[in-house]
């Protein structure tokens, strides 16, 4: 494929008609084209792809320039276009996408209808492809996932290196195996198809039912159900396998993430133990409070008084307590002397005589009721209030520092778990990582599961079918008619048997020399001890080689990753080239065709040997370059590719909605 | 004395209130448990730090000790009669006081004693709060005053005594 030339009609920055055209000189096969950044060179190459197939990278998904939207009127319409003029396979296409713009009655931007057409010239015609058929067309002259690679978006190269190095899907592989030129091979093998109903070898089978033999009719079909049972069994492994990859890679996505912020779990659990302890030692406090109240409530009486009991006591014991008491005589002494009317002396004792009136008064001051009993009653008391709480103070002042030292703990706790606190806004909580990674567990465990009972599953149907099979061969060989059916089936099988080791040999053949290539072109431009495995579904794997000659696998760098691209590209473009120049037999089975390459800056990840390298490279191996740089790569680039240069634009940023494509 | 119940009346029912309400988040985070016990402690703390205060009727509040309690610590609530009576007003000889304390005691004729116990009663009632409650915010702040006023009075009334030579002192008094 070739690109002649590309119109622009209010397509982003290029306001108005704009238009570019491409060397397509056999020796000077190179466009280059320079802009600053800013100035539209993405948008350029997203041009290619928004006329191919309708879509492109840009968040913003309108296409309009912006000075032409906001002069828009209300229910006024505009069109955005691109022209694309190519030739593929020997015949001139135009590709043209239109899309048209209006501003509704509230002022919004509503994009209307769009139009895509393919035309091509035939016998000095301008016919048109239908319009069922475009879709098709597009992905024969140049399918969308391989697009990516060609109008190649060099700033984009994380998800790149991504999508290489793990295979993007089987449509991705059928596409390369395409551009190999292994899709003559591909489709024999389509035609033939043992197990398929519209395959050679299916037809055969269904003319088993133009016979009149019921059985055999019952048999097909049961194969035919087995055999389809067995297709989306394999299917949906594929899928299960899909699914289990993507789900790995998100549980050693969490895990990491979990292991990074495990401090938050260490931090976490820190603060639990810290709270519990300030529990408890709140707790404590309590206590010890309580204890303490209870000492101040517990008779303080004789603690307080104790000052005042010693100068009682003092006081006692200094004066001289006149006894005004008889010594050994008792209240009982004298009631009976009153009793008996008789004194110890002989006096009459009448009521109301004197001698009554002094033994009464004499009561006053025998025991029980003499002052020293009393006294003595008093003394005791004191020796006892004494003994029980004299220690008030001691006690209070131990409990009151017991209480201080427990809140200077509580204090103490309080300020670490603030500081955990603090640390912890800090760190991620690990626990929803934990749940998910719990969760993606599952799921790779529930997926196993599935994997095994379809394996099961599987065998069971393979065995039952072959059973099947040789059953109705059996059946169908008694047949005359049908033992001729046999036969063609054994013819057909055969060429499939052949047709496919030849296809293996030949995908092995051209999967190595595409392996060698590439590693060529990328040690050309990359030196170091680093090496490209290519395996059966076109994944690329880095290998590092270190000094004792140990291989492993690695991440790459910006630099590498964009040398591994760009080396698998032109390992492809240079095989595609080979194998339409090939005057060998063998190759001509692979047909295919080259393809340009449309290059967005990838120049500015690279040093300035690398830069020369490439562009050494470049124009020998590819049919036609167009390459985007910057301002700051132009004098390098023109140093080294000057001679090949047959076309140079330049991109003139007049504002930011304004960009004019000039020629040079 | 003792036999009847005793009415807190005025700012000293206020106090005597505050002494003893809950402070904290356990029931029994008082300072003092139940008024009676404000009560047995009040005349002893007026006595010491010299304070006699009269019944106030400015508000209505009120706050009562009932008669169950007082007769229960009857005992004690006597001891603390003769003692401040036995020490009360040195210039009064020896004789008249002891007969205060010990012969007249329960006499129904003794209103002076009786109102100047009860003097006492009242001005220990304004010291314990003034010392305890007054200078305090939150409930720390009680502990923390219970501790101070305890380390005042100890420092002040108590400090150079100790048990054994008041039980020494006993001893001699027995004879």
């Amino acid at each position: 494929m070739l690109l002649k030339s590309i119109k622009l009609f209010n397509f982003r920055q290029f306001k108005g008609e704009q238009e570019a055209s491409f060397s397509t000189d056999i020796h000077k096969n190179v466009t280059v084209i320079m802009g600053d950044n800013g100035s539209g060179k993405t948008s350029f190459a997203q041009a290619f792809t928004w006329c191919l197939y309708g879509d492109t990278d840009f968040a913003d998904k309108s296409m309009l320039n912006k000075e032409i939207e906001n002069n828009l009127m209300p229910r006024q319409q505009v069109s955005v276009k691109v022209n694309l003029d190519l030739t593929h396979n020997d015949i001139e296409y135009n590709i043209s996408r239109a899309q048209i713009y209006s501003r509704d009655d509230y002022g919004k931007i509503k994009p209307l209808s769009t139009s895509f057409n393919i035309s091509y010239k035939k016998n000095g015609q301008q016919e048109f492809v239908k319009q069922s058929e475009v879709e098709s067309r597009i992905k024969e002259i140049l399918p969308k996932e391989l697009s990516k690679y060609f109008f190649f978006d060099g700033e984009r190269i994380q998800n790149f290196s991504k999508q290489i190095q793990r295979g993007k899907s089987k449509e991705f592989a059928q596409a390369v195996r395409g551009l190999l030129g292994l899709n003559a091979f591909i489709e024999a093998m389509e035609h033939l198809k043992p197990t398929s109903k519209f395959g050679v070898i299916g037809s055969y089978n269904d003319s088993y039912d133009s016979s009149s033999d019921d059985k055999i009719r019952e048999y097909s079909n049961k194969i035919q159900k087995y055999q389809d049972d067995l297709d989306s069994i394999d299917q949906r492994l594929l899928q299960i396998n899909d699914s289990i990859q993507i789900a790995d890679e998100k549980c050693a996505e969490l895990s990491n993430k979990i292991n990074l912020h495990s401090e938050g779990e260490r931090l976490q659990n820190e603060k639990k133990s810290l709270n519990q302890k300030i529990g408890k030692l709140i707790m404590a406090r309590n206590q010890a409070e309580g204890s303490l109240l209870k000492v101040f409530n517990n008779n303080p009486t004789a603690y307080f008084a104790k000052s005042l009991i010693k100068q009682a006591l003092d006081t006692l014991s200094n004066q001289d307590i006149r006894d005004k008491g008889i010594p050994d005589i008792h209240e009982r002494t004298i009631k009976y002397l009153i009793d008996r009317g008789i004194c110890v002396c002989g006096t009459k004792i009448t009521f109301g005589n004197d001698a009554y009136v002094e033994l009464n008064k004499a009561l006053e001051y025998l025991p029980p009721k003499s002052i020293g009993t009393i006294i003595s009653q008093f003394v005791n008391e004191s020796e006892i209030r004494l003994k029980t709480s004299g220690f008030l103070y001691e006690q209070i002042s131990d409990q009151y520092k017991i209480i201080r030292d427990f809140e200077s703990d509580i204090d103490e706790s309080r300020t670490d778990l603030s500081e955990i606190d603090k640390k912890l806004t800090d760190v991620v909580d690990v626990a929803p990582y934990q749940i998910d990674l719990h969760k993606y567990k599952d799921k790779i465990a529930e997926l196993d599961r599935e994997k095994r009972d379809l394996y099961q599953k599987r065998g069971a149907y393979l065995t039952s079918r072959d059973r099947l099979i040789t059953d109705r061969s059996e059946l169908t060989l008694r047949d005359e008619k049908n033992r001729k059916i046999e036969v063609y089936k054994a013819y057909a099988q055969y060429m499939y048997d052949e047709l496919y080791a030849l296809y293996q040999e030949s995908e092995d053949k051209i999967r190595k020399k595409l392996e060698n290539y590439i590693n060529e072109i990328f040690r050309s431009i990359y030196e170091g001890g680093i090496s490209l495995k290519i395996d059966s579904e076109y994944n690329i794997q880095i290998l590092v080689e270190d000094t004792d000659g140990h291989v492993f696998d690695v991440e790459a760098s910006t630099a590498q990753s964009l040398s591994v691209i760009f080396a698998f590209i032109t390992g492809i473009i240079k095989i595609a080239r080979e194998n339409n120049n090939s005057i060998d037999d063998d190759s001509r089975m692979l047909e295919s065709e080259p393809y340009p390459l449309v290059m967005d800056a990838p120049l500015s990840s690279f040093d300035k040997t690398r830069i020369r390298t490439i562009c050494d490279t470049l124009p020998k191996i590819a049919e036609q370059i167009i390459i985007f740089i910057k301002d700051t790569d132009g004098e390098i680039a023109e140093e080294h590719l000057g001679q090949v240069v047959g076309k140079r634009y330049f991109f003139d940023k007049k504002n930011e909605f304004d960009t004019i494509i000039m020629q040079r | 004395m003792f036999d009847k119940e005793y009415v807190f009346s005025g700012k000293h029912a206020d106090m005597v209130k505050k002494l003893t309400a809950q402070f904290g988040t356990d029931t029994n985070s008082k300072i003092f448990s139940r008024n009676i016990d404000v009560y047995i402690v009040a005349p002893i703390i007026g006595f010491l730090y010299g304070r006699k205060s009269s019944i106030d009727n400015t508000s209505d509040q009120t706050t009562k000790i009932f008669t169950e309690q007082l007769i229960k610590e009857t005992t004690t609530l006597k001891y603390n009669y003769q003692l401040i009576m036995l020490l009360n007003k040195k210039q009064l000889p020896f004789e008249e006081r002891l007969d205060k304390a010990f012969r007249n005691y329960g006499n129904k004729e003794n209103t002076d004693d009786e109102e100047t116990y009860n003097e006492f009663v009242l001005g220990g009632v304004e010291i314990l709060y003034e010392k305890i409650i007054e200078e305090a915010n939150m409930s720390e702040d009680f502990l923390q005053n219970i501790y101070d006023f305890t380390e005042e009075f100890n420092n002040r009334f108590n400090g150079s005594i100790t048990t054994d030579e008041i039980l020494d002192l006993c001893m001699l008094a027995k004879k």
